[in-house]
């Protein structure tokens, strides 16, 4: 028998409580593991839909904010810039949803191509969506949500404006998340005018620059031609863009990241509370070592490598079910389950596996040190009489 | 070999102060087999505790395999115990999820023996307690006279010199009480082991050489016993 077989053994004396114990966490382990995935993963989805080569300028004093139409043809102006396009919040509703459950906008369709070249519109859709006052380019996502197809038509209920506009599908955003709805903003001008309004804004101007190095100087210059106008514009680079999307939720993945460790030290506590109670239990065994022998060093050792290997253990059962999860979910996503995509971007990398078998191990050796400590320094003389 | 001068073992409980040994001398030869007998609270296990080495005298001093242990500090202790002192309890106190060998095998995991030998050791342990076909069996599947040889074989396996012994046979029948008697004796014959028990079963006097009779801390008479040669 080894050292290890002996640890192994005593672990296995009450089965039903180390595997509580255990399961306790795995959980908590699986759950940090997971958790841990959300800032790179936030990153990773950002720099999925945005690229390095796009300017989004918008209100100052917000998104919800308009801006005068007339500031497209000042920034289409600037030096650098190779296109430019609006987009305006149409907020149509299909149907009788309850809500706005695809983001809708109207846009210039001669730039759309120029504008988002990355999109991989195909070619002759996009010549289409010039041509046809009515056209409409849905992403893969809300094609596939509705079941449309391109040449369907689809009818939009306006919210923002008085007016509801029907529209046939020309052309798609070839990607199964791309939930955009694009028309051309000529037609809801016509169909507000027809209704007695005006439509001489816009709600954010997206630039294409030439070069990278350009975002911010350009952002900035932006900014500065509208300094001191009744408008101030905001201009930032599309990561920076959705991020500020992502702020909110950067804010709830602290939260949880917070809970997460107020549990992990729950489980430090939990595990305590059973590293103690099998000491107690084990009072009379652990005397006889002593008498036997065995040091106050050996029998701390042995009842902190005790706590440590069962939470390691447990450890490494939830770190791999989280890393399988992720997992799993990222090959779903890839095959038959598409609507899982943004979760794909979620993965526990080797070194969030590491960090969790550390955590583990560190949650058995101190929960493990405070009765394994009391323990190997009991008289041992006075154990023998207490226990016989 | 066991040299007790003048020894005394007082404990605190409270304000109050139990003399529990009171200026006690003793000395046991190399080889013999002794009882240490007397009433409940006559100071015969705090006795036997002094010189296995697992507490301390408040004065005098006690001398075991040419060490004085008084001087020791608690790790050296451990392993003093460890090397030269084999202990046997009552309630047998073997570990319940290791089976008869792997007890047996547990003190030789403080020692630097291989596996091979580790378990080689044990089976021969296992072997002279006539417990050899048995060293697979868990403590539960065994009878409490089993258990003791166990635990016998466990107190033998690093080849001790001095093996004690707290009440060895105060859970055990009277026919498995006199066959472990027996095997003690027999440690003492075969292998020339010291063997010290702490007793109140008087058939145990049929095996000892001596009888060490102690009365409210003091030892009160030694007399021969049966076994003496």
């Amino acid at each position: 028998m080894s050292w290890s077989a002996f640890l192994w053994r005593n672990l296995s004396r009450n089965k039903v409580r180390s595997l509580l114990t255990g399961g306790a966490i795995a959980l908590a382990i699986a759950l940090v593991c997971f958790l841990a995935t959300m800032p790179d993963g936030m990153n990773r989805i950002l720099e999925q839909v945005a690229t390095n080569t796009r300017v989004v300028v918008h209100n100052e004093a917000g998104l919800v904010y308009p801006l005068p139409y007339a500031y497209m043809q000042k920034v289409r102006a600037m030096p650098g810039v190779v296109a430019v396009t609006s987009w305006t919040w149409f907020g149509g509703v299909f149907k009788e949803e309850d809500g706005i459950s695809f983001p809708n906008f109207a846009v210039e369709p001669d730039a759309v191509g120029e504008t988002w070249p990355d999109y991989g519109i195909p070619k002759d859709q996009l010549e289409e969506f010039k041509h046809r006052r009515d056209g409409a380019i849905v992403g893969g996502g809300t094609l596939k949500k509705y079941g449309w197809k391109v040449g369907d038509q689809v009818t939009l209920k306006g919210t923002v404006f008085p007016v509801d506009l029907t529209f046939k599908i020309v052309g798609t955003i070839p990607n199964e998340r791309a939930p955009h709805f694009w028309f051309q903003r000529e037609y809801l001008e016509q169909a507000v005018k027809a209704a007695g309004g005006t439509f001489d804004f816009l709600g954010t101007i997206w630039v294409r620059v030439d070069d990278p190095s350009r975002l911010d100087p350009l952002a900035r210059q932006i900014d500065e031609t509208f300094h001191n106008s009744d408008a101030q514009t905001s201009s930032e680079n599309e990561k920076s863009y959705f991020k500020n999307f992502f702020g909110a939720l950067e804010g709830l993945v602290f939260l949880i990241m917070l809970v997460t460790a107020l549990v992990a030290v729950c489980i430090v506590f939990i595990a305590a509370n059973t590293a103690s109670m099998t000491v107690r239990e084990r009072m009379r065994e652990i005397a006889i070592l002593k008498a036997m022998g065995f040091s106050r060093r050996s029998v701390f050792g042995m009842l902190v490598a005790e706590a440590t290997l069962l939470a390691t253990l447990a450890g490494a059962v939830g770190a791999f079910t989280s890393l399988g999860l992720t997992r799993l979910v990222r090959y779903a996503s890839g095959s038959w389950n598409p609507t899982m995509g943004p979760l794909a971007s979620f993965i526990v990398s080797n070194t969030i596996l590491v960090e969790g078998l550390f955590l583990a191990f560190f949650i058995g050796m101190v929960s493990g040190i405070v009765p394994s400590y009391g323990a190997a320094r009991r008289n041992v003389v006075q154990t023998l009489r207490e226990v016989f | 070999m066991i040299q007790l001068e003048d020894v005394s073992r007082v404990y605190r409980r409270g304000a109050d102060e139990v003399r529990a040994l009171d200026h006690v001398s003793l000395s046991i030869e190399r080889g013999r087999f002794v009882a240490l007998m007397g009433p409940s609270g006559s100071g015969k296990s705090t006795l036997l505790h002094l010189l296995a080495g697992l507490d301390r005298p408040t004065a005098g001093r006690v001398m075991v395999a040419d060490r004085v242990l008084n001087e020791m500090s608690d790790d050296e202790l451990a392993s003093f115990r460890a090397q030269h002192v084999g202990f046997i309890f009552q309630f047998f106190n073997l570990i319940p999820v290791l089976s008869a060998r792997e007890n047996v095998e547990l003190p030789l995991l403080l020692t630097k023996l291989s596996k091979t030998e580790r378990r080689e050791r044990a089976s021969t342990a296992l072997r002279v307690v006539g417990l050899a076909e048995r060293a697979e069996h868990m403590p539960s599947e065994m009878s409490g006279g089993e258990q003791q040889r166990v635990a016998i074989a466990r107190a033998i396996v690093s080849d001790p010199e001095i093996v004690v012994a707290d009440e060895p046979t105060g859970d055990l029948d009277a026919k498995n009480a006199v066959e472990i008697l027996a095997l003690l004796r027999d440690l003492r014959r075969e292998f020339g082991k010291t063997v010290v028990m702490v007793t109140h079963d008087s058939r145990g006097e049929q095996f000892v050489d001596e009888i060490h009779h102690l009365d409210k801390g003091l030892l009160d008479r030694t007399v021969p016993g049966g076994g003496a040669a």
